[in-house]
């Protein structure tokens, strides 16, 4: 008890053992959490966090194990039984209804009123009285697809509150939020504390479990490796026991000298988004052939646009795309992808793969129309089907056979099956967007070797990652991508994952400037 | 001149309000049951069951009421079968739709052998609800309005407490809260701690019993027989009406007036027409009509979002 | 060695295709005998299977088309049972009545259900199309309409030597149809109109315009002494008789049957083996996906819709040129809706639709000898199509009930081990 002074454990997860049929995603895990408290859970993608979390908040049923609430052994069916009990989670995708006003959704499942109808004049006093006492304040009238994300998530904080939640658990907060959005967050986090609400936060970041925690267990492949109060903590030692190892991918990325014009340049590009309004904003970039260009940035800081963009999939509102010195603006995808574009998208499931058809006729889109994959009219089957069974070998894709429907594939073989698709065919330059997106460690490393791999084949690649990681262990060169602008170019030397960091949340570089 | 006043007056807003009964009905209820997430286009076979249930208890118990009780409530239940295939047999909707539309056909046509010994029409009732038409004192008084709103028949005013009831609904209760949200986030609603499934069932059923009721006003109250085809499309001119009016049950019932609007019309230049023109030229305009506000509107109203999505609820293992 | 090799299967293949012709069309005509034909071409293909890929995987994929065929096999079986009790209910014998019903679908009039199902081929392939590019071209009955009257108008107008006057008259005919389907696909694609009621409302004036159609063209008091049809169309417009070659078959047989099973055998092919087809299937099976990959959604919407439309309108061009060579004022087909359920029944495989639609022409068939023998209603038979297209179509009950099985089966081993 020296570690928390007086102050009383309200919940307790003990020896937590969740075995899904392949994997132990959490073993034997023990934690304390005090009334409170802002305790952190750090850990990479794939360490369990999440899995804990779910079995916390009755989504999941543990394997074996117990969770006390104070002192009581309980078992949560459900979400109901768990918000019934006073827990409350802002998911990393948020629960709300867009087109509901902020006061809609907040009441929702609870409304007060007699009747059967919503006394909407109580909720909204209701509501006004808890945003004011813990200062998260909203307009309750406007429509949640109106708000900005951070006061989205201050709806669903609000939303969990009103639910009279004492433990709120925070799944990856900070993943959509602009650094601002951070500070704030952060504020109201310790108004909650003062109030006696215990918080969990969820999250890979370790500038985040310095900046707010008072605790932090660090999980590492479902197993906790160490316990610390934040403040006794260095990074440097969060890090270690986070990833196990100095370095967490190791892909052999031999350094290599850039020869030639680059063969695929943007000139002030502006694109419009769904909502009307430029996301991409007078950028401009160049890739040349042996190199991979990443992009780094926060979510929706126009990376899905510009690819887009590229593949001809979203107009142009200015400027121009140069391929091999030529204007390709209104050129077909279909054009694009003959004059050897290739593309790998960040949802394979849904821009990718065609989920109900084969592999091997997966293998083929795209280039369905041209020989050898098909004649003046018909499919050539069967060279579909070898050339099909060689990349499976090739790219060690673990499938019965190229007969299957793509949807029956794990992630990471569909991902493989993506990219040897658009590796076959040569291309001379590439769209690498989220490759490894979900994936787990050993389908990373070999995606990344392909992708490599493909560089020193002299392709000309443009990655768009908003793993860090991913990009530092790939990237010749770094752009950092702000609200549709590039505002930082660095050699992959030349910086560190801290600076990046720094200027991908809008750093103040153009002040300095 | 002349030939302007015989159509354009009193009783053509009559006639436009009667024909939009059971377009309103049933596009009101199809509103409620998208806003909930499920894609109704059975009406149209609800509405024959309702329409052919409503003639039955009427011969059978004498009574129109019985048998628009009887109407709306096979209505309801013929819908479930959707609800079911559709929410927890996760059958696509539009598919569903289909195969309840050719069963309702299916399922009248036997029963109608079975009770009265032939297909096609069925024989006449004693009485409809037609003879129950009735004007609310003073209130009828009212020029123009008066006639038009408060001298009807009784589905026609049940149709107007029903649009108050919808928008009611949807707007003030606890319930329409809910229909709101399964349609537009099913997940959100669930982990919240009210069932989608159960939510989803309502908007179906609700939606069977107001086509169950617009059937009801074709056989007994806009006429004294169940004939086969008497639906003629209105089922899906309600859907049409649904989509032009934007998912609203208000926007759905000013849809139905106009398509009702354009059938009194059509009717009128039938009768009036000098030439001799088919008829047929003029029974076309309210389809076209149809085709037009849906195209034209279609963009500008915004579907639920998870209108016609499946929702599975994950297992917790 | 190499040379055997590679003979033998063409050779098999050669006989199997011989024997598959000969024998469809002496069964369809009613040689029963015919049967065999067909048998032997299965036991070859079986026989070939073996030699080219071997006997294990020539097991397997008996077994693959075993399991395929599970889920309607039951699904007929189900329905079987529910309409018995249907019977028992409402009070009639239910072994006479099926008896009736099969005896008078199959065999004593089956070419009654053989001309049931010659449209039926047609509008489920037209539907079927559609849903491949997910679609639901719902309207099909306006689109036969169409046809119809394209068919019967040059029918009465076109004397041009016979195989040119039909084949001119099959082309012009289902090209007005596709043309009509144009008008909800052009705008699905611009406005984003449903097509569930663009195609349902444009069958609706399809159909009031058919009246028309027919007093314009014999049905006018004055003129004809009957009000509600057309005049015949010319003689030589006539589609040939199966009587003409086959002296037993039946005299109003025309072969417009077999034009429908190379219709659908020409669409199997477009849809699995050409490029165009893959592309209808990626677009109805992930539109966004297809749109990455360069392929033009709305173009292959407006092409799906107006194939479908084409073969809406053969169907009415085959009734119009074989069956009735006159057009009715008031044809109410109902082709449209039940292509639905001959193409949902089928899973939309080309070649499966030949079958379904057999079946429900069967059904009909037997439908009205069954009535005119028995007494019971005909439209029992409506019944039993609904609740077979039900117990197939919603194939989530199966796995429902298989996972409860299962599920059932796991807890009590589990229970077992504790």
């Amino acid at each position: 008890m020296a570690l928390t002074g007086e102050k009383q454990i309200c919940l307790e997860m003990l020896s937590i053992v969740k075995q899904f049929p392949k994997v132990l995603a959490n073993n034997n895990i023990n934690i304390k959490l005090y009334t409170g408290e802002i305790l952190a859970l750090l850990g990479e993608n794939g360490a369990g966090k999440s899995t804990l979390m779910n079995i916390l908040y009755g989504l999941y049923k543990p394997t074996s194990g117990e969770i006390l609430l104070n002192g009581q052994a309980v078992t949560f069916a459900s979400p109901r039984d768990a918000i019934r009990h006073g827990l409350g989670m802002v998911h990393q995708h948020f629960m709300l209804v867009e087109t509901l006003t902020v006061t809609e959704n907040i009441i929702l499942g609870v409304e007060p009123g007699r009747g059967g109808f919503v006394d909407y004049k109580a909720a909204r006093e209701e509501v006004r009285a808890l945003s004011e006492r813990y200062h998260l304040h909203v307009d309750l009238d406007e429509k949640i697809e109106n708000l900005s994300v951070g006061l989205q998530q201050r709806v669903e904080i609000l939303k969990a509150l009103y639910r009279k939640a004492k433990i709120l658990i925070l799944d990856e907060p900070t993943a959509v939020l602009t650094p601002q959005e951070v500070d704030e967050l952060f504020v109201v986090i310790r108004k909650l504390v003062e109030t006696g609400v215990s918080i969990i936060i969820i999250t890979h970041k370790l500038e985040e479990v310095k900046a707010i925690s008072d605790r932090v267990y660090i999980l590492r492949r479902g197993e906790i490796t160490g316990v610390h109060r934040t403040a006794e903590a260095t990074k440097a030692q969060l890090a270690n026991y986070m990833v196990g190892r100095d370095v967490v991918l190791t892909v052999n990325k031999v350094p290599k000298e850039v020869t030639k014009p680059p063969v695929f340049t943007i000139n002030n590009l502006t694109v419009i988004g769904d909502n009307k309004i430029p996301v991409v904003k007078n950028l401009s970039l160049a890739a040349a052939p042996g190199e991979i260009v990443g992009i780094a940035g926060v979510d929706g800081n126009g990376q899905a646009e510009l690819a887009e963009a590229i593949r001809g999939l979203r107009r142009i509102e200015s400027g121009s795309l140069l391929y091999k010195d030529k204007i390709i603006n209104g050129d077909s995808t279909q054009f694009r992808i003959r004059k050897k574009m290739g593309y790998v998208p960040a949802d394979r499931r849904r821009f990718g793969l065609v989920l109900p058809m084969t592999i091997s006729e997966n293998m083929a889109l795209g280039h369905h129309l041209d020989k050898p994959n098909a004649g003046w009219f018909n499919l050539c089957r069967d060279y579909m089907q070898s050339n099909a069974k060689k990349l499976v070998t090739d790219f060690d894709i673990r499938t019965p056979g190229v007969g299957v429907p793509a949807e029956q594939l794990s992630g990471g073989n569909q991902q493989k099956v993506i990219l040897a698709r658009e590796f076959s065919w040569t291309p001379e330059f590439l769209l690498v967007s989220q490759p490894t997106r979900g994936l787990d460690v050993g389908a990373i490393e070999y995606i990344h070797t392909q992708i490599l791999r493909m560089r020193d084949n002299d392709v000309a690649i443009l990655l768009i990652s908003l793993e860090l990681e991913e990009i530092f262990s790939l990237s010749d060169r770094i752009l950092i991508i702000y609200e549709g602008q590039i505002i930082k170019e660095f050699q992959a030397g030349g910086t560190n994952e801290k600076e990046v960091g720094f200027y991908m949340t809008g750093g103040k570089e153009r002040s300095h400037e | 001149m002349n030939t302007f006043l015989a159509i354009f007056n009193a009783d053509l807003l009559v006639s436009t309000i009667r024909l939009a009964t059971p377009i309103a009905l049933a596009a009101i209820g199809a509103t409620i049951c998208e806003r909930s997430g499920i894609v109704n286009i059975a009406m149209e076979g609800i509405m024959v069951v309702g329409a052919f249930m409503a003639v039955v208890f009427t011969f059978l118990s004498g009574s129109p009421w019985v048998g628009l009780v009887a109407g709306i409530l096979g209505g309801g239940i013929f819908s479930l079968i959707h609800g079911a295939a559709t929410i927890s047999l996760h059958m696509d909707h539009t598919v569903s739709g289909a195969v309840l539309n050719i069963l309702a056909l299916g399922v009248t046509r036997y029963l109608m052998i079975l009770f009265y010994g032939h297909p096609g029409t069925t024989d006449s009732i004693p009485i409809s609800l037609k003879a129950y038409q009735f004007a609310i004192p003073g209130l009828s008084r009212i020029p123009l309005l008066g006639p038009l709103l408060f001298n009807q028949t009784p589905i026609v005013y049940l149709s107007f407490l029903i649009l108050i009831a919808a928008t009611i609904l949807m707007g003030k209760t606890k319930t329409g809260l809910h229909i709101r949200a399964a349609g537009e986030h099913p997940l959100a609603l669930e982990t919240i701690g009210v069932s989608v499934y159960k939510i989803r069932y309502l908007g179906v059923f609700i939606s069977g019993l107001l086509s169950g009721a617009a059937g009801a006003y074709l056989s007994i109250e806009n006429a004294v027989s169940f004939s086969e085809g008497m639906t003629s499309g209105k089922g899906f001119i309600a859907l049409a009406a649904m989509i032009s009016g934007g998912w609203s049950p208000i926007g759905a019932y000013l849809a139905a007036l106009f398509f009702g609007f354009a059938d009194a019309l059509q009717i009128r230049f039938q009768i009036m027409s000098r030439v001799r023109i088919p008829a047929e030229i003029f029974i076309i305009f309210p389809y076209v009509l149809c085709i037009i506000a849906v195209a034209g509107l279609v963009r500008r109203s915004r579907a639920p979002k998870a209108d016609g999505k499946d929702f599975m609820i994950e297992k917790s293992e | 060695m190499n040379n055997s090799k590679k003979f033998l299967p063409g050779l098999f293949l050669v006989l199997i295709i011989v024997f598959l012709i000969l024998g469809a069309i002496l069964y369809l005509a009613a040689y029963f005998w015919g049967f065999f034909l067909i048998l032997l071409a299965g036991i070859l293909y079986f026989i070939r299977q073996v030699i080219t890929l071997g006997p294990a995987e020539a097991k397997l994929n008996v077994k693959l088309m075993g399991k395929k065929l599970m889920v309607p096999v039951v699904g007929i079986l189900c329905s079987m049972i529910l309409a018995i009790l249907i019977m028992i209910i409402t009070g009639y014998d239910p072994l006479t009545v099926l008896k009736s019903l099969f005896y008078g679908g199959f065999i004593r009039n089956w070419h009654v259900s053989v001309l049931n199902a010659t449209p039926l081929i047609f509008t489920g392939l037209s539907i079927a199309i559609g849903f491949k590019a997910g679609l639901f071209n719902i309207g099909a009955e306006g689109q036969y309409y169409i046809g119809t009257m394209a068919a019967t108008y040059l029918g009465l107008k076109l004397g041009l030597p016979p195989f040119l006057s039909i084949v001119l008259i099959y082309l012009i005919s289902a090209s007005a149809a596709a043309a009509y389907n144009i008008f909800p696909a052009v705008l699905k694609v611009k406005t984003g109109a449903h097509e569930v009621i663009t195609t349902m409302m444009f069958a609706h004036i399809a159909r009031y315009l058919s009246p028309i159609f027919v007093l314009a063209n014999g049905g006018d008091p004055a003129t004809s002494t009957h009000v509600y049809v057309t005049d015949e169309i010319i003689r030589t417009n006539f589609l040939p008789y199966f009587s003409s070659f086959l002296p037993e078959a039946n005299y109003r047989l025309h072969i417009g049957i077999l034009i429908a099973l190379i219709t659908a055998v020409a669409i199997n092919f477009f849809l699995n083996r050409s490029k165009y087809g893959y592309e209808i299937r990626a677009v109805g099976a992930n539109a966004d996906a297809a749109r990455a990959q360069g392929i033009s959604v709305g173009r292959n919407i407006i092409l799906a819709l107006v194939m479908g439309g084409f073969l809406a309108g053969m169907a009415g061009v085959t009734e119009t040129l074989g069956l009735n060579h006159k057009m009715f004022q008031n044809l109410d087909a109902g082709y449209g809706f039940n292509g639905i359920s001959v193409a949902l029944l089928a899973g939309n495989h080309p070649i499966g639709i030949i079958f379904t639609s057999l079946l429900w022409g069967a059904l009909d068939a037997g439908g009205q000898y069954m009535s005119r023998t028995t007494g019971v209603p005909g439209a029992i038979v409506e019944i039993i199509k609904g609740m077979i297209l039900f117990l197939i179509v919603a194939k989530y009950i199966y796995s429902w009930a298989g996972n409860r099985l299962v599920s059932r089966r796991k807890a009590r081993a589990e229970e077992g081990l504790a």
